[in-house]
């Protein structure tokens, strides 16, 4: 099964992105793939990265290093997930690394697709134009993504 | 798929932007002062103003992704208050009930994984095993997914019982939504039992993996971690520890009572101090004064969170708690106890008291009483609530017209109580590292070590692509010119820039 999870806050200015996003596919394909939204952080998170073969996750990133409304596409190794987290700190990769060493039913391919965002702490801000304009791209991924996985994958 | 538009991230993600340290340096290139910068939402006010109170308990509560239960919970108290309201016996009882589980797992998540990596698996292991992973490869697989299932039950009955679990919608001025029906108080009375064997057997892991090792008591009171300060939690009407409600209790360096008074009263005794080289205010005693990032009687500065709760108390209001509590201050040499890291072994302390409160409230007939609300009369004008948060003290303050329109809003958040002391924490171990202007890679982790104590808050950090904690710390002279840049990447290797 693919799962889209749209990560995001919609009273967070640039964080609405990822639910944005993710009503956008409802919209276009309508019961093609499941659609789950979430604004939870960390450990939260876990029972929307269960239960799915295949995960594409929509979120917002400040990398600093692109202008924003930039489309970053992670296809993540799950392998590799499994070295170098830190002591402390439990993010999204830390949480699917955790359900595969403890043989949950974590998802066999994951890809992130996130914007580059420059505002994700002004409560109540509306999400800038740059941002909400790179909307269509990411459906493009997302679209291309499921495309791939349908031809060489076959999830149901 | 390849993108062409695929770059390679650094690891600077939302999470360093705010939760970032830094160091100044005076002109020997010894350590001037030093503080962890905390996220910052910017707005709360202005998006609160104009909309019903009712509204508070849903809006506060998403707007942190990381204690939501806690936020739905401050606020609705503070519409209790607001609208001068007491919730019927039922109400507040389930109320405590679903707060007192939402506690088992938050503290039982920290421990195992957050807090976990130091304390389990060990300070001096190396970065690449000194994870989530290392820990679960030490307690085992059974263990931790002991920890999942125990979560999953939990959740379980919160839902049931509060909507969902992580944005409730139960909290109404005067009450809850509904009535617990006897099949739900059953699954709460099954999941407490568990819970309570579940936070022995937690508190026995701790004991034998820490106390068995003197070089974990030798860390966790060695003078690093170590500040003789004032202590703030809620205590019942005995000055035990309750997370949901009583009254606040602040205790002096030297333990003796310093005040004890309504959430309502918090303006008479804390004050907040704003310093020129960062955004963040600093909460301290009012009275006491500010001082400084100084330790002592003589200076305003206060902690809370699980250590200062067990500080504040005079005891435990469940029979294994308690003898919990007794073991606790007695190993670590009395009340109150200073030593940061502590706050590890206080939260399973917590955890044990929680998961007994739940069953000792799933077992009262009371709970599933149907009169779960009293409807408010009275002309709203003024209200503020208070709950002990996991990560400390939090009070919802509003205000509003006599409509109930929010005119003002302010929140302190347990973090923000705890900022002059995580300060001071990050300063006094980076003193301990730093000297003549040399900086060691191994300032990171024991910088680390010192404000993870205390669990502070990164909501803002929410997602935080793409994966691995990248800490920053930035090192700057005197007039605040960058000097250094000590990076800790997603894959656990520190970089200088």
């Amino acid at each position: 099964m693919i799962r889209l999870l749209g990560l995001g806050n919609e009273i967070l200015a640039d964080d609405a992105f990822g639910i944005l996003v993710a009503h956008e596919v409802e919209r276009l394909m309508p019961g093609e793939i499941e659609v789950v939204c979430s604004s939870a952080a960390g450990f939260d998170l876990l029972d929307e990265l269960l239960g799915a073969s295949h995960l594409l996750i929509v979120d917002t990133i400040l990398t600093g290093a692109a202008r924003p409304g930039t489309i970053h596409v992670f296809p993540t190794n799950p392998a590799h997930q499994a070295h170098g987290v830190g002591p402390h700190f439990l993010g999204l990769f830390e949480v699917l690394a955790l359900g595969r060493e403890l043989q949950l039913d974590v998802p066999r391919e994951v890809v992130v697709i996130a914007v580059e965002a420059s505002d994700c702490t002004s409560i109540g801000a509306a999400i800038q134009p740059e941002v909400r304009a790179a909307i269509p791209e990411a459906i493009d991924a997302i679209q291309q993504t499921i495309a791939k996985w349908r031809r060489t994958e076959r999830p149901h | 798929m390849e993108s062409s538009r695929r770059i390679t991230i650094e690891p600077v993600t939302r999470l360093e932007g705010h939760g970032r340290i830094e160091i100044f340096l005076n002109e020997q290139g010894q350590v001037d002062h030093a503080y962890f910068q905390v996220p910052e939402l910017r707005g709360f006010e202005k998006f609160a103003q104009g909309r019903p109170a009712e509204e508070m308990p849903q809006i506060t509560s998403r707007i942190c992704g990381v204690c939501p239960m806690a936020h739905h919970m401050a606020s609705t108290k503070a519409l209790d208050a607001l609208y001068q309201v007491t919730p019927p016996p039922a109400a507040r009882k389930i109320r405590e009930l679903v707060y007192s589980a939402f506690f088992v797992e938050d503290h039982a998540l920290h421990f195992y994984f957050l807090g976990g990596p130091d304390f389990v698996v060990g300070p001096d292991v190396p970065a690449s095993e000194r994870n989530v992973l290392g820990v679960i490869a030490k307690v085992g697989m059974e263990t931790g997914q002991r920890v999942i299932g125990m979560r999953r039950k939990l959740r379980g009955v919160v839902a049931m019982a509060a909507g969902k679990a992580i944005h409730p919608v139960f909290g109404l001025p005067g009450g809850v939504a509904k009535p617990l029906s006897q099949q739900v108080v059953s699954q709460f009375r099954e999941v407490a039992d568990e819970a309570v064997d579940f936070a022995c057997f937690t508190l026995d892991l701790f004991e034998k993996v820490v106390l068995g090792n003197s070089g974990y008591l030798d860390l966790i009171l060695s003078d690093p971690f170590t500040h003789r300060t004032y202590y703030m939690g809620l205590v019942d009407e005995n000055n035990h520890v309750n997370f949901y409600d009583g009254a606040v209790r602040v205790v002096a360096p030297n333990h003796h009572e310093w005040a004890r008074f309504q959430a309502s009263d918090i303006s008479d005794y804390v004050a907040e101090r704003a310093e020129p080289w960062t955004y963040m205010k600093f909460c301290y005693l009012k009275d006491v004064g500010w001082k400084g990032f100084t330790e002592g009687e003589e200076s305003g500065v206060y902690a809370v969170a699980p250590l200062a709760r067990l500080n504040v108390a005079e005891g435990m209001a469940t029979p294994l708690a308690y003898n919990a509590y007794l073991k606790f201050h007695g190993t670590l040499g009395g009340r109150p106890v200073h030593h940061t890291l502590a706050n590890h072994w206080a939260r399973i302390v917590e955890m044990v008291y929680a998961a007994e409160r739940m069953k000792q409230l799933a077992n009262e007939p009371e709970v599933a009483d149907p009169i779960v609300r009293t409807l408010p009369a009275a002309t709203p004008r003024e209200g503020i609530g208070v709950v002990e948060a996991p990560r400390g003290t939090l009070f919802h303050h509003y205000r509003t017209d006599e409509r109930g329109i929010i005119t003002g809003a302010n929140l302190i958040v347990a973090t923000q109580n705890n900022a002059a002391r995580i300060a001071m924490s990050v300063e006094k171990a980076a003193k301990k590292l730093i000297s003549g202007g040399n900086v060691p890679d191994s300032v990171l982790n024991m910088v680390e070590m010192a404000f993870r104590a205390y669990d502070p808050c990164l909501g803002c950090a929410t997602h935080s692509l793409p994966g691995g904690m990248p800490l920053a710390i930035h090192v700057r002279d005197r007039r605040g010119e960058p000097l250094l840049i000590l990076r800790r990447g997603a894959d656990g290797r520190v970089s200088r820039e």
